[in-house]
């Protein structure tokens, strides 16, 4: 299947470099310490982080550092085919994993010892990507529940197909088959935290694709930084300052 | 008494300390026995208010909080919608696949209902926390949308559902997802589902002609051309929470950690009941019961000319 | 059931206030018979016996016409370990049916959705207050299953708990009723419940004159509703006594 037209255009009509349209809101569930919607094209997820709070499970607390835990879910109608899927399969288990291990990186969390702090990401729309955007939604609802971060944690993924490097596939793309890097960086410290790649890749154009990954990264991170900083422009106008 | 940076008791004898673990204890026990842990005083303000008719958020005891619907949320599904209430946020969706009807009953398509509570909304909900309430949610919708056996009293009229008699009907998924939730789920997710229902839209289906007979006849299913539901019989779900001797509508959940029971009732156009059901174990003698089922048809008349309002302009803005 | 030769199953039935409230049957429905003969509000033959089970704290057996159900009940004993400490008692119900229960093996009803609403029937009856700490657990088998096996589950596990001498208010006491077009029929048979346009289901005290739950579906008018819940109430009256007896009757032959 030709994924780049001869004209250089994707099956969604992007270039190969090109991201898809990106939507974030601070502030989805009220009740939460800190929450955020991200989009990112199609892909819709939501983030709740409640805490730092009293560990609940007393035989899981650290005595020097945070316990951050996190759950990763779908919701039923999040895929074009509908399909009712237990909570904690084996697919949300490993990506609940790689979103805590990921945040865990960029959390000061021996800043709050002896507390907890939950991360929930829900999955409303999926058109590939979703662990990025996930990634994306945490960043933002931990900074707006007020958690000291080393930095904001940014995630994209490139694949490689039709020998061409392209810039955050949506499912079509993804589920090709080629190879799909998910890349996770601390912008402003330029340090990677999180690297999956699937299928196989010559080790000269993973670099390439890398580097595509790096950019799109910093293209979120300036964005999120955007709308923090409305965010916060808009808590102060609120306050009266 | 004093505390050092390190929040160590610096000075103090021997009974202040003991009165801190005191606290400290009374403390935990409150957490364990309100879901929302609150302590006595907010309590006795909470059902006070209530019995002043003087609500927490200013509200009385019969008015809802601001209620706002969003339709089409969803892209991939045939319809779908949000709707909020105060901070309680859920979104249903309907999905519409063609299947095979059951041998019993060959004349009329399936509607399945199924509610999922986000862990984001509350923590507890996290792994299998939440499915004790989201099966109890389905339940509850189940019994006041679907009617009875015989089709009675329906919210969907289930034979507009039939394609080809016996062999081909639609088959309808209605997902409920909790988002956000400050109680009041119930009327939340019945007011979803009935805008979701309102923005469904069901492709036309043509029967290949010579294959009407045949035990697996072939359909065409149009992609531009879709049919509108008559979402008009759809009920509302009031939920009538009982607090002390009052009871409230749309109660949050505050003000659920308090009550004693909860009836919901869901009534239709016609003012009729369509289905009842009650949470909470403490009894009611029937003549309040009675009573409350006269209020709510009372409110379940302004909720449903709100809600129909707010789908009609939420729609109106999505076609914009 | 061992015993049931002897005792001739006591029928009752609630008494006609609402007679006058009856409407005539209309005309499609002049010569409706119900499928076992009986009368529109004539409930089946109750039959309970106490202490069915002997491996159990206290256990009832209660048969109404087909429908057979045999509840258990253990403890109060020791909540799991696992458990949060509580100062009131927990309450565990499980609903199941025999594979022979129904007329196609395997195919009885959602047990998780009666296991839910049992326990809602029950728990405001139950003093939890008098054992802390502690799990009371309720176990009912549905033996063979034709209509109306939910409320003939909650009486009979009411009297289960009796039995096994469980602090509780007042015994419950369930009915439910269909209704078909313009007719209330009590205590349905299956045939009548799959064919029923709505269904109410109350559960009560009747001592105390409290409703414990209430489920109702379909499309009811308000004077409906009343009519349905003022046969049910009166007819739980009744069925309640039926159970009172037959307390008495297991108390007074232990003391013999």
């Amino acid at each position: 299947m030709e994924y780049v037209s001869p004209e250089g255009l994707r099956l969604d009509g992007r270039r190969p470099m090109e991201m898809r349209q990106i939507r974030a809101e601070i502030g989805a569930v009220s009740k939460a310490d800190g929450s955020a919607i991200f989009e990112m094209g199609n892909t819709k997820v939501i983030a709740a982080v409640y805490g730092p709070r009293e560990v609940q499970n007393k035989s899981q607390q650290i005595n020097s550092h945070a316990l951050v835990r996190c759950e990763y879910s779908m919701a039923n109608f999040s895929t074009g085919d509908r399909m009712r899927k237990s909570k904690g399969d084996r697919r949300s288990t490993e990506i609940s994993l790689v979103i805590r291990q990921t945040m865990e990186a960029c959390i000061m969390t021996h800043l709050l010892p002896r507390s907890q702090i939950d991360i929930y990401v829900q999955v409303l729309q999926a058109d590939g990507g979703t662990r990025s955007a996930c990634i994306n939604a945490a960043t933002l609802a931990l900074a707006d529940a007020g958690i000291p971060m080393r930095d904001l944690v940014t995630s994209c993924s490139a694949g490689y197909l039709n020998s061409t490097p392209l810039l955050d596939l949506n499912y079509v793309e993804d589920s090709a088959g080629g190879p799909d890097v998910t890349l996770g960086i601390l912008p402003k410290l330029d340090k990677v935290t999180l690297l999956q790649m699937d299928s196989k890749l010559p080790i000269d154009i993973l670099e390439n694709v890398m580097q595509l990954a790096i950019e799109g990264c910093k293209a979120i991170a300036n964005y999120i930084r955007e709308i923090l900083l409305e965010n916060t422009k808009q808590l102060e106008y609120r306050r009266g300052v | 008494m004093e505390y050092s940076s390190d929040g160590r008791i610096k000075r103090g004898n021997h009974a202040a300390k003991m009165y801190i673990i005191i606290i400290i204890k009374c403390l935990k026990t409150l957490a364990f026995t309100g879901m929302v842990g609150l302590s006595l005083g907010e309590r006795h303000f909470i059902q006070g208010g209530i019995a002043q008719d003087l609500r927490s958020d200013g509200r009385k005891r019969l008015t809802y909080r601001p209620l706002s619907v969003e339709t089409g949320v969803i892209p991939q599904v045939n319809g779908s919608a949000r709707v909020r209430i105060g901070a309680t946020d859920v979104i249903a969706s309907v999905k519409a696949e063609l299947g095979k009807p059951s041998l019993l009953q060959p004349d009329k398509g399936k509607v399945s209902l199924y509610m999922d509570c986000s862990s984001t909304a509350d923590p507890a909900f996290e792994g299998r926390g939440g499915e004790e309430l989201a099966a109890e949610l389905s339940n509850a919708l189940q019994n006041c949308l679907l009617g009875g056996k015989s089709g009675a009293g329906a919210g969907i009229d289930l034979s507009s559902l039939i394609v080809v008699e016996g062999k081909i009907c639609w088959n309808l998924y209605i997902d409920g997802l909790v988002v956000s939730s400050d109680g009041n789920l119930l009327d939340a997710l019945g007011a979803a589902i009935k805008a979701a229902l309102s923005n469904t839209g069901i492709p036309r289906v043509q029967v290949a002609a010579g294959t009407l007979n045949d035990e697996h006849p072939e359909v065409d299913v149009c992609d531009d051309e879709f049919l509108q539901f008559d979402t008009s019989g759809v009920p509302v779900i009031v939920t009538l929470t009982k607090v002390g001797r009052h009871y409230i509508v749309d109660a949050t959940s505050e003000e659920e950690s308090q009550m004693s029971s909860a009836v919901s009732i869901s009534f239709n156009r016609q003012g009729h009941i369509c289905g009842i059901t009650k949470r909470g174990g403490v009894g009611l003698d029937p003549s309040i019961l009675l009573d409350m089922i006269s209020v709510a048809k009372h409110v379940s008349e302004q909720v449903l000319n709100k809600l129909d309002s707010e789908i009609a302009s939420a729609e109106a803005e999505e076609e914009s | 059931m061992a015993g049931k030769s002897g005792a001739t199953p006591a029928t009752y039935s609630p008494s006609l206030t609402t007679s006058d409230k009856k409407k005539k049957p209309p005309l499609f429905n002049e010569d409706w018979v119900r499928p076992d003969g009986r009368a529109f509000q004539q409930c089946r033959p109750a039959f309970f016996r106490t202490g069915a089970v002997n491996a159990a704290s206290g256990s009832a057996y209660a048969e109404f016409g087909n429908t057979k159900v045999i509840v258990s009940v253990f403890g109060p004993r020791e909540s799991k370990k696992a458990m949060m400490y509580s100062d009131i008692g927990r309450l565990n119900c499980n609903v199941s049916f025999t594979t022979f229960a129904t007329p196609v093996r395997g195919q009885g009803s959602d047990h998780k959705e009666y296991s839910a609403m049992l326990h809602k029937a029950l728990e405001g009856a139950i003093i939890l207050e008098t054992f802390p700490k502690t799990t009371v657990d309720v176990f009912a088998l549905v033996l063979e299953s034709s209509g109306s096996e939910l409320p003939v589950i909650i009486s009979c596990a009411s009297l289960a708990l009796a039995d096994a001498g469980i602090m509780m208010y007042d015994l419950v006491a369930s009915v439910s009723v269909s209704c078909f077009s313009k007719n209330l029929v009590i205590d349905p048979i299956s045939e009548e419940e799959n064919n029923q346009d709505g269904s109410l289901m109350i559960t009560c005290m009747p001592s105390r004159y409290e409703i414990t739950q209430l489920t109702v579906t379909g499309e009811w008018s308000t004077p409906k509703i009343n009519e349905g819940m003022q046969l049910c109430l009166d007819a739980c009256g009744k069925l309640a006594k039926i159970m009172r007896s037959c307390l008495k009757e297991a108390a007074s032959d232990s003391q013999e």
